[in-house]
C-alpha cells in the first residue's frame, strides 16, 4: 500500500524499521532488566547473596565447609529474625 | 510526561477509586464482582502512596538523599548491606507477609465484605503504611536500632519495659492462636495432616542438601522442596483414599496439638540449618508464588462475590466470633491494615539494607500497601462462597449444632440457606469428610481460593488439590511462624533471664536452651490447648485476643513515633529551651505534623481499650471472659476452662494497663518539650554525608 501511494520512500522505512528495532531493544532490555531485579530479590531473600559476600569477605571458594561456616556466623542472625503473622 | 497530563491522570485515578468505593459501599441487593475492591483498593494505594507519603516524606520526617545509612556507614557485608531498593522491598515484603492477612479478612466477613474492606483500605494508607514507613525510617536514622532500644531511649525506662513484654506476650499468643488454626484445618484431614507431615523430612532433606551436596544454593533447593511438596499433596489424596493409610493419618485436635507443641520444641533446640532455615526458605518460596498466583487468579476470573455487604451479625451476634463491628472488626483485621508486630520487622533486618534515606519511603509505605492488598485478595476469597457455605465452615458446632442438618437449619434461618447435602457435596469436592465446624478461617479461605481456581485451572475435577494446595500453604505458613516465633521467644527470655542469673543468659549453653524452649512451648502451648477445649472453638477468644496484642503493639509503635516527631518539630525549629520559653508560632505550626501519627494513634487506643474492655468485663458470656467464666462455674464446668478465661481476661486487663502506662509516660514527654521544661533532644545518629551520591554523580 505505502509502496502504491508512493509515501513511504526506502529511507523512511529504514528509519521507521530502525525506530521498531529501537523499541524493541528498549522493551527488550527493560525485560531484563526486571527480570534481573527480581532473580536480585530472589537471590537476596533466599541468602544466596549473603553467602556470596561471606565467600567474597573471607576470600573463600564455595565448598560443604565454607557454606557450614556461613551458616554458623548466621545462627544467631537467623534465630532472631522474626517471622511477622 | 507534560504536567498537565499527570494531574490529569491522578483525577482520573482518584475519581476511579472514589467511584469503586461509592459502588461497594452503596450497593445493595445484588452481587457485584470482585475486580471492584481490587480498584478501589490499588486506586486509593496509588493516590495514597504518591501523595500521602509524599507529604511525610517531605514535610514531616524530611527524608534527606544525602544523608549516610547505617547500611553504608557500617556495611560488613552481612548485617549491614546496602541494597537495591526493589531486593529491600522484596526482602521486606516476605518477612511481613503471615496469615495473618489471610485470616483476619476471612474472619470479618462475618460481618459483610464492607466493613472489613472499607477497614483494610484507610487503615493501611492512613495507619499501617504510615507507623512501617516511620519506624523504619526513625530506626534507619539510629544505626537500625529495635522498637524497643528507640522505646527506651526516646520514651523512657518504662517504655522499654512495656514494649519488650508485649512483645514476648503478643509472640506467645500468636503462636496459640495461630497454632489453633492448623489443628481445626487438619482434623480429621487425612489428605491434609499427611501432606503437612511430609513437609518435615522435606525440609531435613533440604538442609541436608544444602549443607552437603549443593552448598549455597538456596533458590534451587527450595524448587526441590516445592516439587517434593506437590507431590506430597498427590501422595496425600492416595492416603485419603486407602483406608489403612486415611486411619492413621485421621487425627483429632489434642492429637495434633500435642504433635505441634512437640515440633515447636524440637524445632527450637535443634540446630537452625537442620530444620528451621529450610522449613523458612521453603514457606517463603510457597508464598510468594501463591500470593502472585491469587493476583493473578482474581484479576484474570473476576469472581462474583455472594457474602451480602452487611450482614445481621454487624449486631454483634455473629457465630464466627461474638461481638459488635466497633471494635471489633477492627482487631480481627491487623495484618492487612495496621499491625503492632512490623513495627519489629522494620526496627530489625530492614533497616540495615536501606541504601538512600528517601528509599525508606517505597520499602516501609509501599511493602504495607503490598500486604494489604493481599488482606484484600483474602477477603474476595472469603465473600465468593455463599454466605450458607461460609458460616457453616466457620461457626463452631457450640453455636449451630454438632449434627450437619441440625447446623444446616440454624444457618438458613438466619437468613443464609444451605443445606446438609450441599455441604456433603462440597466436602466430597474438596476430598474431606466434612466441612462444618471447621474454625480457624483457614478452611473457609481454601475452599474460596479453590473455587476461584477450579473455574478455569482444571475445573471441579482438580477442586480437591487447590484445596489442599491452599491447606498446605496456610499450614506451611504457620509452622513456619510457629518454629521462627518460639525461637525469638526463646532468646527474648534468655537475654532478660540472663540479668538474673548469667548462664541462662548464654544462648549457646544446652540445659537453658532447653529450659527456655520449654517455658515459651508451655506458655502457647497452654493457650493452644485452651483453644482445643473451648466449647465456642478457641477462635471466639484467642484470635481476639491476638488482635488485641498485635494492636496494643502498634499503639506502643506509634507511641514512639509521635513522641519522636514532637522532638523533631521542636529541634528543628530552633528547639525548645531548657529555661521554659513558650514555642514560636512557628514552632506550633510544625507540631501539627504529630496528627500524621496521633490520630492513627488515638483510633487505636480507642479500638483496643474498648475491645479489651468488653473482652474482660461484658456481660454477655460469648464476649466476655469473666462473664463465660461465671457462666462456666455456674453450671459445673471443668474448674481448667474457668481458670481459662480468667487468665486469659488477667492477661488483656495486664496488658492495657502496661500500655496505658506507656502513653501516660510518651504524653508527659511531649507535654514537657512542647512547653518548653524540657530539652527536645531526639537521640539520632549525627549526620554523615553519603558517598553514594557523590559516587554516582562523578
Amino acid at each position: 500500500m505505502s509502496g502504491l501511494c508512493g509515501a513511504d520512500t526506502p529511507v523512511r522505512e529504514k528509519r521507521k524499521a530502525r525506530l521498531a528495532d529501537g523499541k524493541a531493544r528498549s522493551i527488550a532490555a527493560a525485560i531484563t532488566h526486571v527480570f534481573r531485579i527480581l532473580g536480585a530479590t530472589l537471590q537476596e531473600v533466599f541468602d544466596e547473596s549473603a553467602y556470596r559476600r561471606f565467600l567474597v569477605r573471607g576470600n573463600l571458594r564455595s565448598s560443604c565447609r565454607a557454606y557450614a561456616m556461613f551458616l554458623k556466623e548466621n545462627e544467631q542472625a537467623r534465630s532472631r529474625r522474626p517471622r511477622c503473622c | 510526561m507534560p504536567k498537565i497530563l499527570r494531574i490529569l491522570l491522578w483525577i482520573t485515578i482518584s475519581l476511579l477509586g472514589a467511584f469503586a468505593l461509592a459502588t461497594i459501599a452503596l450497593h445493595r441487593g445484588e452481587q457485584i464482582n470482585a475486580l471492584w475492591l481490587v480498584v478501589a483498593a490499588v486506586a486509593t494505594y496509588a493516590v495514597g502512596y504518591r501523595f500521602y507519603s509524599a507529604f511525610i516524606s517531605a514535610k514531616v520526617l524530611g527524608l534527606d538523599p544525602n544523608r549516610a545509612t547505617p547500611a553504608e556507614r557500617f556495611d560488613n557485608g552481612r548485617d549491614f548491606v546496602p541494597t537495591n531498593k526493589w531486593v529491600v522491598f522484596g526482602h521486606h515484603f516476605a518477612a511481613i507477609a503471615g496469615p495473618g492477612p489471610l485470616v483476619g479478612p476471612v474472619l470479618a466477613a462475618q460481618f459483610g465484605y464492607l466493613p472489613g474492606t472499607l477497614w483494610i483500605i484507610s487503615g493501611a494508607v492512613l495507619g499501617g503504611c504510615v507507623q512501617d514507613f516511620v519506624i523504619l525510617l526513625f530506626s534507619v536514622r539510629r544505626d537500625g536500632k529495635s522498637l524497643t532500644e528507640m522505646a527506651k531511649s526516646e520514651i523512657g525506662r518504662v517504655g522499654g519495659i512495656v514494649a519488650y513484654i508485649a512483645v514476648l506476650s503478643i509472640i506467645v499468643i500468636l503462636l496459640g492462636a495461630t497454632a489453633l488454626i492448623v489443628v481445626n484445618a487438619l482434623k480429621s484431614s487425612p489428605w491434609g495432616t499427611f501432606t503437612i507431615a511430609m513437609t518435615m523430612p522435606i525440609a531435613v532433606l533440604m538442609g541436608v542438601y544444602l549443607r552437603r551436596i549443593r552448598p549455597g544454593k538456596v533458590l534451587e533447593t527450595s524448587l526441590l522442596g516445592f516439587v517434593l511438596v506437590v507431590a506430597a499433596i498427590f501422595g496425600g489424596q492416595w492416603v485419603s483414599q486407602t483406608p489403612s493409610w486415611a486411619a492413621i493419618f485421621t487425627l483429632t485436635a489434642p492429637t495434633l496439638a500435642i504433635l505441634i507443641i512437640i515440633y515447636g520444641f524440637a524445632a527450637s533446640t535443634l540446630p537452625v540449618w537442620l530444620l528451621l532455615a529450610p522449613r523458612d526458605y521453603l514457606s517463603t518460596f510457597v508464598k510468594l508464588g501463591t500470593i502472585s498466583l491469587l493476583a493473578l487468579g482474581i484479576v484474570a476470573l473476576r469472581p462474583s462475590l455472594h457474602m451480602p455487604p452487611l450482614t445481621r451479625f454487624a449486631d454483634g451476634s455473629g457465630p464466627v466470633f461474638a461481638g459488635t463491628i466497633f471494635p471489633f472488626a477492627f482487631i480481627t483485621i491487623a495484618c492487612g491494615a495496621i499491625s503492632g508486630f512490623h513495627s519489629l520487622i522494620s526496627s530489625g533486618t530492614t533497616p540495615k539494607l536501606i541504601r538512600r534515606e528517601t528509599e525508606t519511603r517505597f520499602v516501609g509505605y509501599g511493602g504495607m500497601l503490598a500486604e494489604s492488598m493481599v488482606a484484600i485478595m483474602a477477603m474476595i476469597a472469603a465473600s465468593v462462597l455463599q454466605p450458607g457455605i461460609y458460616f457453616a465452615v466457620n461457626s463452631p458446632a457450640g453455636i449451630v449444632g454438632q449434627a450437619p442438618e441440625a447446623a444446616a437449619a440454624t444457618i438458613s434461618a438466619w437468613g443464609f440457606p444451605v443445606t446438609a447435602a450441599q455441604m456433603a457435596a462440597l466436602a466430597h469436592a474438596v476430598g474431606e469428610q466434612t466441612l462444618f465446624n471447621r474454625t480457624g478461617g483457614a478452611p473457609a479461605f481454601a475452599v474460596g481460593m479453590a473455587q476461584i481456581f477450579s473455574n478455569s485451572l482444571g475445573g471441579q475435577a482438580v477442586m480437591a488439590l487447590w484445596y489442599h494446595f491452599a491447606i498446605m500453604f496456610e499450614a506451611l505458613f504457620i509452622l513456619t511462624i510457629i518454629d521462627a516465633g518460639t525461637r525469638v521467644g526463646r532468646f527474648m527470655l534468655q537475654d532478660a533471664l540472663g540479668h538474673i542469673w548469667k548462664p541462662l543468659g548464654r544462648t549457646s549453653w544446652y540445659p537453658s536452651i532447653l529450659f527456655t524452649s520449654a517455658v515459651i512451648v508451655a506458655a502457647w502451648g497452654n493457650f493452644l490447648w485452651q483453644g482445643i477445649k473451648d466449647p465456642l472453638g478457641g477462635i471466639n477468644s484467642l484470635w481476639p485476643l491476638f488482635g488485641i496484642c498485635n494492636q496494643l503493639l502498634a499503639t506502643v509503635a506509634l507511641c514512639v513515633a509521635t513522641t519522636i516527631i514532637v522532638k523533631m518539630a521542636c529541634v528543628k525549629t530552633g528547639g525548645s529551651s531548657a529555661d521554659g520559653a513558650a514555642m514560636a508560632p512557628t514552632q506550633m505550626g510544625r507540631i501539627r505534623y504529630v496528627l500524621i501519627t496521633l490520630i492513627p494513634l488515638c483510633w487505636l487506643v480507642a479500638v483496643t481499650f474498648t475491645a479489651s474492655w468488653h473482652k474482660v468485663l461484658d456481660s454477655n458470656p460469648r464476649v466476655g471472659f469473666l462473664a463465660h467464666a461465671n457462666q462456666l462455674a455456674k453450671a459445673g464446668a471443668n474448674p481448667r476452662l474457668i481458670f481459662n478465661d480468667r487468665l486469659d481476661a488477667a492477661v488483656t486487663a495486664l496488658l492495657v494497663v502496661m500500655v496505658a502506662m506507656i502513653l501516660i509516660e510518651s504524653a508527659l514527654e511531649c507535654t514537657r518539650i512542647i512547653s518548653g521544661t524540657k530539652l527536645a533532644q531526639t537521640k539520632e545518629t549525627p549526620y554523615v554525608m553519603t558517598r553514594l551520591a557523590i559516587e554516582e554523580h562523578s
